[in-house]
């Protein structure tokens, strides 16, 4: 989120699409109706109609994974309309920037961008023009063709409302009210926030659909501003945390850059990742990428290394090569792994094509996996039907501790990083995570010290100083403070900045000072300002909202420098510092310094330097060349889609997603049936507000189970007519790559749609369950027996195994399906 | 003391059901294994150990818009409490606060609060053999806390107050809401102390009466027969007692000294 | 309350037997109704270990009761279930001198419509106590529309029976003297039998059924 979930209250008209924040984000709706009680109408876009459209006050449907058709239509309604925020637009956008005038677009390209060599755009022409100087040329008036307002403007020009309600299946009344209340958001002083999740990521255009909603804002002047942002419901309560800590492989904390094998040297590496501009104001942030990587280096190994051989140490991918969940689990599937850590996570379950993550496993070695409960990962090798002989996979099962059996911190959706305490000691032999690593990174040290190997140093000579050590130098403890300090960094050395001197040892206050002469560490660079001389800013708890728009900045502490609402500076008039929303200024010049929230980029009023810093121009993009799919986004259809063309180009389907199921590189598993009579119905995954991601901590949670105990797939009842359903019957739900038995909810909150002259009917499944909790398994001497049995399997047994070209991320949001009376 | 009211307001809830939980929570009550019916209403209905309940319903109208209307439903808390005038044993009665409040140790188990009650509340458990309903967390407000589901509850859907503010915060929120929207709860059995702000017409809400009040039953029950009793037998007894000091007892003797009344 | 020669056997054992069982019951599941209809005779339960109890005994009681009105009504139902005009209607005319002097009190047989009043209520919502009561034993297995009924026709039948009760205590104890031998030994006095249920006297003994203590029975009792 830029903004926060308190924030939500300060809006002026709150957007949930491809989220159910009702059901899933129960919390979220606190502010969501406490917005509506200032007047805020809610517009729920949804397939289906859920517990967030039974609150709205319009509800639109639209067919999965048409979001881009939908918020294109919306761009083009903002333009056609001039709805615009023209001052905002201008100064903070890169509207006004020319393009290259080689730079082609999907309608006059045959659906793709200029530059697509078979599936990879060569982006050369994704570029600006600039002047001698390599300044960017730029038309204030926005009149120029090739400036990026005037391509905007081109490229939407096609989505109009009679083709987007075609594609969409949304009728277009519907379409224009929701367009109409919520461009509204576009008058200076007015706020309109987006609420998406999953359903919008979990698509092979989900990073477009993202981006299709971040134009929308920035059109409107919506970001930076109290009620407004691009906010990102995320689907765990850490999400935000472990992304921000590099839970994915293209990242480093801080959002680093992994480094690759061509970039043998630190400095290399550096001059690689640190972005350069020649435009005169602008503060381009990135520039300090060398301090926040060599601060990273010494946290990793102190003064042990130099910062040259920590960066040797340090593991490199090849050049271009996707480490992404798929990428892992083809390789595994063809025997490429030995083993696997499945920590704190179900990939028997939440995996994409989870008969593919099943067939997987069973071509590993071993296996630890290390949770609270039992899972269809750990027992993997005993499902039913399977013969456990054949299986050779060893499994090492380590009980942890939960969420309250152990102390650390957790960074929400707001970016708040709040320490959380241990409550209860674990049952049993369980152990908190950190104590588990402990151990295994003893075990291995211990084994490379003795054995040696390859970069063997990069493991002896770590640093491990998260606890208190013994004469040997070992801790016996983990202790999440000596963590919480280490990701904040301290002066390895006295250092004088600024004509202030930092003594050695203490820690340093902001990511500002870091330094990139390895005399500062800091684990992540985002989190220097959480643990400062006056302790651990996570465990603040005032709750004292001076800022009078719920900042609550004494709170805990957020990312980055507990900035509340990121992009802030861009919530004030450029020239004179006026807030465009004077009710809920989120920062105010007084004469002197900004007042309010932590600012964002901004200098004095007036002084021209635009606010979005992160960026190297300064500017929010509208035109984005950084993604791999193109700089604008663009309708295509789902792998697995209803329709047998794509409405708006002669391109199907993303063009650069990577794909499995081709002939000659996959297998059953991969398989993809679009427009296929076989499966006729587009089929959502979602969750329940009973259950959380695969059901491990939930379906053996008595209360939950009792609520909801079993997997339902529902269905409209115009469909359940056709079909001859009955409301609570038991019917399989089959796609090319699995099945699973579920029960009917027959509902009127599905309906078909309108679809290119076609009926189209849509049905949708959660993806809670599991057998291992089921009373159709085995249960011998020592499994725990549920007190509540759930019934279902996993809905991912029927997703599609693709993903989107720039995250990897599945697309369970958009597949097709067919829906049987059991037997049949 | 005050009286109080917990406060639904159909308007704000959204299904999420932490209420539900809470309660279950709060009142150490089992969970039972259940079934998807096609809903996801789950328990079913009230039970001896769900005390409360979110019924899920679909309404769709003519030109095809759906409506999902989502109601609490639990124990009322009627003033006029048709289970607390037929208990026989004081089980349940009403407490400073207005609610209506069980002793489970006085509970007989006899059942006559199921039959009485308006709103279908008081569930049996045969295994205890008591009756079980909310009892508006009377644990939690007599120290001065909400009940456990207006803790839970996100979205400001529950809130807990006294009697007075939160029925003209009810009726507020109606006038804001318009149309179909009515207060349902102060208009009979003497006032409920769980007031609800509907959306619909309360004839649209699945079990839930249009105009609940005490059975007739109960009345002829409790307030004619129950007080004639008392009345005739005591009047008999007087009766009884006017007429041997009026008339004396009958001579039965006559002159047949056969058989005499001997010891009178 | 030993019999004396002279006089006049009234009532077999099965019938005092059946009263008896009848009585007790009855006065058990009224004191036990009462512990449950008033809280402030709930203190009834105490010496039963509590109310639930109290409901357990007046429950079981109840089922009784059950047979003893069965048996009550099969032996009774003859001689004081059904009312004999205009004779009985002359009785309630002048209440069967009970209320005011009457110098001539019309002859009545063995009961007078006073106790047949007694009878058939006793009969009617006996019958109807039993119905109800078993029906709010199990009340959950039955439509909640009719088992609410079942308590206030229960009530009623309370109504009617309690007073009732108490009046045909009164009446059988000092209110008529000699009556309680009737139903303790089966034996009453002539005198007494004159008075109470002349025409009854009048009939056993023209038919020369009549048994009196300490006489060989003239004839053998026919049937």
């Amino acid at each position: 989120m830029t903004n926060h979930w308190n924030d939500i209250e300060n809006s002026d008209c709150v957007l949930a699409m491809g989220s159910n924040p009702a059901s899933n984000h129960p919390i979220s709706f606190k502010y969501v109706t406490k917005a509506m009680e200032k007047g805020a109408p809610l517009i729920s876009v949804d397939p289906r109609f859920t517990q967030t459209s039974a609150r709205a006050n319009i509800y639109a449907p639209l067919r999965s994974g048409t979001d881009i058709a939908f918020l294109g239509g919306m761009i083009k309604y903002i333009l056609d309309n001039n709805l615009i925020h023209e001052k905002y637009v201008k100064a903070y956008t890169n509207a006004s920037f020319l393009v290259n005038p080689d730079f082609k677009m999907p309608g006059e390209n045959n659906g793709v961008f200029s530059g697509l060599v078979e599936n990879k755009y060569d982006k050369s022409t994704w570029s600006y023009q600039t002047d001698a100087d390599g300044v960017i040329l730029k038309d204030p008036t926005l009149s120029d063709p090739n400036c990026v307002y005037r391509l905007l403007k081109k490229h939407y020009k096609r989505y109009t409302p009679e083709v987007v309600s075609n594609i969409t299946g949304t009728p277009k009344d519907k379409l224009l009210a929701v367009y109409e209340a919520y461009t509204k958001t576009g008058k200076p002083g007015k706020a309109g926030t987006i609420m998406y999740a999953m359903g919008w990521t979990q698509h092979t255009v989900g990073v477009q659909n993202i981006r299709a909603m971040s134009i929308i804002q920035l059109l409107l002047g919506n970001m930076g501003v109290a009620g407004g942002g691009v906010n990102a419901l995320r689907g765990e309560s850490n999400v935000q945390g472990s992304t921000d800590m590099a839970l994915l492989f293209h990242i480093l904390p801080g959002y680093l850059k992994t480094p690759v094998a061509s970039l043998q040297t630190l400095e290399e590496y550096n001059k690689k990742n640190t972005p350069a501009t020649n435009e005169p104001k602008s503060l381009n942030w990135w520039k300090n990428y060398s301090k926040y990587m060599a601060s990273l280096l010494r946290a990793h190994y102190g003064m042990n290394v130099t910062l040259e051989e920590a960066y040797n140490y340090l593991p490199k991918r090849d050049d271009g090569q996707d480490c992404s969940w798929l990428t892992l689990f083809d390789s595994m599937y063809k025997g490429k792994f030995s083993g696997l850590f499945a920590w704190g996570m179900n990939p028997a379950c939440s995996g994409a094509s989870s008969h593919k993550v099943r067939q997987a496993l069973t071509q590993l070695d071993w296996m630890v996996n290390v949770n609270v409960y039992d899972n269809e990962t750990g027992s993997f090798w005993r499902e039913p039907g399977l013969d456990p002989s054949k299986i050779k996979t060893e499994v090492f099962m380590l009980p942890c501790s939960s969420f309250m059996e152990k102390e650390g911190s957790i960074t929400n959706s707001g970016r708040w990083m709040q320490w959380r305490y241990k409550a209860v000691d674990s049952p049993g032999v369980a152990m908190p995570d950190g104590d588990i690593m402990t151990e295994l990174f003893y075990r291995l040290k211990e084994r490379y010290e003795k054995d040696g190997g390859p970069l063997a140093d990069a493991v002896t000579r770590l640093t491990w100083d998260y606890g208190v050590k013994d004469g040997a130098g070992r801790i016996h403890h983990f202790d999440p403070d000596y963590v919480a300090r280490e990701v904040n960094g301290y002066f390895l050395e006295d250092k004088v900045i600024g004509g202030v001197l930092y003594k050695k040892g203490t820690l340093v206050p902001s990511f500002g000072l870091l330094q990139d002469d390895g005399s500062t560490s800091s684990g992540n660079w985002l989190y220097c300002n959480s643990y400062t001389e006056k302790g651990n800013m996570a465990k603040r708890r005032g709750n004292e909202d001076k800022s009078h728009i719920g900042l609550y900045s004494d709170w805990a502490w957020c990312w980055p420098l507990n900035r509340r609402i990121i992009y802030n500076g861009a919530s004030v008039d450029p020239d004179t510092g006026v807030p465009w929303d004077k009710k809920n200024p989120v920062i105010r010049w007084d004469g002197a310094r900004w007042k309010g929230d932590v600012p964002d980029g901004v200098a004095a009023p007036g002084a021209g330097r635009p606010p979005f810093i992160m960026k190297p121009d300064g500017v929010a993009n509208i035109f984005g060349p950084g993604l791999a799919d193109g700089p604008f986004p663009e309708h295509y259809e789902p792998l697995e889609c209803p329709i047998e063309e794509n409405l708006l180009s002669p391109q199907f389907i993303n063009p650069t997603i990577v794909r499995w199921d081709e002939v000659g590189t996959g297998t059953s598993v991969d398989a993809r049936a679009t427009c296929d009579p076989r499966f006729p119905f587009v089929c959502s995954t979602y969750r329940v507000s009973e259950h959380w991601q695969t059901g491990v901590l939930t379906r053996w949670a008595p209360w939950l189970a009792e609520m909801q105990p079993e997997l339902f797939v529902e269905i409209g009842s115009e469909l359940a007519r056709l079909k001859g359903f009955k409301n609570g019957e038991h019917v399989m739900v089959k796609s090319v790559r699995g099945e699973v038995e579920a029960v009917a909810i027959v509902t009127d909150r599905y309906k078909p749609m309108k679809v290119a002259g076609m009926t189209v009917h849509q049905v949708g499944i959660p993806w809670h369950y599991g057998w291992v909790t089921t009373n159709m398994r085995k249960y011998v001497h020592g499994d725990k027996v549920p007190e509540v049995f759930t019934s279902g399997d996993s809905a991912n047994l029927l997703t599609p195994f693709i993903g989107d070209p720039n995250t990897g991320i599945p697309e369970s949001k958009a597949f097709m399906v067919n829906v049987e009376r059991k037997g049949v | 003391m005050a009286e109080k009211i917990k406060l639904y307001d159909t308007s704000k809830c959204t299904g999420c059901r932490a209420c539900q939980l809470a309660c279950k929570q709060w009142n150490a009550l089992p969970a039972g294994q259940t079934y998807n019916a096609g809903t996801y209403q789950n328990p079913p209905d009230l039970q001896s150990n769900t005390w409360m309940l979110i019924r899920f319903q679909e309404m769709s109208n003519g030109n095809g818009d759906v409506k999902w209307l989502f109601r609490k439903d639990a124990c009322m808390h009627c003033t006029d409490a048709a289970c607390i005038k037929v208990c026989p044993s004081g089980a349940l009665f009403r407490t400073k606060y207005g609610s209506v409040a069980l002793d489970r140790d006085k509970c007989i188990g006899c059942k006559e609060c199921i039959s009485a009650c308006p709103f279908d509340v008081p569930r049996y458990d045969p295994v205890t053999d008591k009756i079980a309903k909310c009892d508006l967390c009377f644990s939690r407000i007599d120290r001065g806390m909400e009940p456990a589901c207006v803790k839970a509850c996100p979205t400001g859907a529950l809130s807990f107050g006294d009697k007075d503010e939160m029925i003209a915060r009810a009726h507020a929120r109606v006038k804001e809401l318009g149309g179909d929207a009515n207060v349902y709860g102060d208009q009979f059995v003497g006032g409920t102390h769980m007031l609800y702000v509907l959306t619909e017409k309360p004839d649209v809400y699945d079990e839930l009466p249009e105009r609940p009040r005490v059975p007739l039953t109960v009345i002829a029950w409790k307030d004619w027969f129950k007080p004639l009793t008392l009345l005739a037998a005591g009047g008999v007894l007087a009766g009884s007692f006017i007429h041997y000091l009026t008339h004396g007892p009958k001579d039965t003797s006559g002159d047949d000294q056969a058989g005499g009344e001997g010891g009178e | 309350m030993i019999p004396k020669k002279g006089m006049i056997k009234s009532t077999d054992a099965f019938e005092r037997l059946v009263h008896w069982w009848l009585a007790i019951t009855c006065i058990i599941l009224i004191l036990t109704g009462l512990g449950m209809m008033f809280h402030s005779f709930n203190f009834l339960g105490t010496p039963l270990g509590g109310l639930k109890n109290l409901k357990l005994v007046h429950n079981f009681t109840g089922l009784l009761f059950a047979p003893a009105l069965f048996f009550a009504i099969l032996i009774w139902w003859r001689e004081a279930g059904v009312f004999k005009m205009p004779e009985d209607l002359e009785w309630i005319k002048v209440a069967g001198g009970y209320l005011w002097h009457v110098d001539d009190v019309p002859e009545t047989g063995k009961y007078n419509p006073g106790q047949k009043a007694f009878f058939l209520a006793v009969a009617i919502f006996g019958i109807l106590m039993v119905a109800s009561g078993l029906i709010m034993w199990f009340p959950l297995s039955l439509p909640s529309g009719l088992v609410q009924w079942m308590y206030p026709l229960h009530a009623l039948g309370m109504l009617v029976i309690f007073p009732f009760v108490l009046v045909h205590i009164y009446l059988g104890t000092i209110g008529v003297p000699g009556s309680a031998r009737a139903i303790f030994t089966g034996y009453v006095t002539r005198s007494w039998a004159e008075k109470q249920c002349p025409g009854w006297l009048k009939e056993m003994e023209e038919e020369g059924r009549l048994e009196i203590y300490g006489e060989e029975k003239e004839e053998a009792a026919h049937g």
